[in-house]
């Protein structure tokens, strides 16, 4: 009789997948203050360093710090559409890229871009997007290219946050800058800006509303431009959680601002007046 | 001389449509001014009734080439039915990449477009003047005429390698084979004729 060599079997009796996980062992402590300090239930920003113009060979670029989490973001154009069918007569594209260096998280990754890294790719265009004016630049590209050096939480915020200075160093005209904020709400309470630790560590006691949120906020025209949601959570607290992550925004929008204004001023003499 | 304000984008400049005109680098929205760009706020009277208001880096902002404007280019390629060029300067800002421009055959000169021939007026590794007529379409690149008195070769180098003189609108001689060579050539400015 021919076996069948191409089949894997699975086991004749199945068990219930829970059996087989692992707990991890971080597990967030449900109250008190947070390991580095900061509280819960409160809109305590990490301090974040901020530079602009420091890679010379692109258009423009911007370096963020907050904790530990680190990242990098160039931009360049607006350039000749390099596919030609990608090219758009009224306004130009924008194509966003995000990438994980292999040492930036606690696990060595790869070189090559994963499916999560993709995702979050399209996620930093998709919140750009709205703030570009694109139609000022009919027929061109503009590339925003952005590199977690230290993935210590909150990747996706600050590389909004990241891109958009970006952007406005390379002079490229937008509406408004865009910032990013998230929250780890865990059960009753919430951690502004969390870790890793917190972004990745898990509550099995308290079952409902564990989750994370990431915004991105325009805070002069107050809109949101992205909204991201990991997780379980109810109605009310996911619009708690919103309204958090934009006052998170706010307290992050004068340092934004300041770093831009010194970056501006250390570029260029004030132009004479004529 | 007073500190000049610097903004960000999207940062609120202090005045409404009532009292400026809006300029470059900043956009209107119901009714009041906002900045589009981080730099230094520029309040400039033009001599119309209202001031401009703009917002300016010191890079020049980024120019793209406009139906209208003169771009200087160097020629990539000829074929008999066009040139490919690459554009470097818009007016007299250096481009910091290169865009891609065609010049067709009728679109080189204003008489006889059709007994053209390309490798008479361009030769691969010319410099020449062209005024954007049209920004083409999905496929094609920017279309460019040299078809005016002002616009052509400017700066071409012999087959002996020697950068040539313009002698007509048609010829151009090189100073050391004393050989004559065909191009389209631009009109030099009255400025730059010695008598």
């Amino acid at each position: 009789m021919p076996t069948d060599t191409k089949r894997v079997r699975g086991p004749e009796v199945s068990q219930s997948l829970s059996r087989f996980i692992c707990k991890p062992e971080t597990t967030l402590p449900s109250d008190g203050t947070r390991a580095d300090g900061r509280n819960r239930d409160q809109v305590d920003v990490r301090p974040v360093f901020v530079r602009c113009g420091l890679v010379s060979q692109a258009k423009g670029s911007a370096y963020i710090e907050a904790g530990n989490t680190k990242l990098i973001c160039c931009v360049y154009g607006p350039k000749e559409t390099e596919r030609k069918d990608e090219t758009d007569m009224k306004c130009g594209r924008l194509f966003a890229d995000m990438r994980f260096a292999p040492f930036s998280c606690p696990e060595r990754g790869s070189w090559i871009q994963g499916s999560q890294e993709k995702d979050l790719s399209l996620m930093v265009l998709e919140s750009l997007q709205p703030a570009v004016c694109l139609h000022k630049y009919p027929r061109s590209q503009i590339d925003v290219n952005v590199m977690v050096l230290e993935n210590n939480g909150s990747a996706l915020a600050h590389a909004i946050t990241c891109a958009s200075l970006a952007l406005a160093d390379a002079g490229i005209e937008m509406y408004d800058l865009v910032l990013g904020c998230s929250i780890r709400q865990d059960g009753a309470s919430y951690l502004i800006d969390p870790t890793f630790l917190e972004e990745s560590g898990s509550n099995w006691a308290s079952g409902e509303n564990q989750g994370s949120l990431t915004v991105s906020f325009l805070p002069s025209l107050n809109q949101i431009s992205g909204l991201q949601s990991d997780g379980e959570m109810g109605e009310e607290t996911l619009t708690a959680g919103v309204r958090t992550c934009i006052e998170g925004c706010y307290k992050l929008y004068p340092v934004i601002q300041q770093a831009l204004v010194k970056a501006v001023r250390g570029a260029a003499p004030p132009p004479s007046e004529s | 001389m007073s500190p000049m304000k610097l903004c960000v984008p999207g940062e609120f400049i202090l005045c409404s449509t009532d009292d400026c005109i809006p300029g470059t680098g900043v956009y209107m929205r119901h009714g009041y001014i906002f900045s589009s760009l981080a730099g230094y706020v520029l309040k400039k009277n033009e001599g119309e009734e209202l001031p401009v208001i703009s917002v300016v880096r010191e890079t020049e902002t980024q120019l793209l080439p406009d139906v209208g404007a003169i771009v200087t280019c160097k020629v990539t390629s000829i074929n008999p039915r066009f040139a490919k060029v690459h554009i470097l300067y818009v007016g007299s800002t250096p481009l910091k990449d290169r865009f891609r421009g065609t010049i067709r055959k009728e679109d080189v000169r204003a008489t006889e477009k059709d007994k053209v021939e390309t490798y008479k007026s361009f030769r691969p590794g010319d410099i020449v003047l062209a005024k954007v007529i049209s920004l083409g379409d999905v496929q094609s690149n920017y279309l460019l005429t040299t078809a005016e008195n002002e616009l052509g070769v400017v700066v071409a180098h012999s087959e002996a390698g020697a950068q040539m003189v313009p002698i007509n609108w048609c010829e151009m001689q090189c100073p050391r084979t004393h050989t004559k060579e065909f191009r389209k050539v631009a009109r030099v400015q009255p400025e730059y004729l010695h008598a």
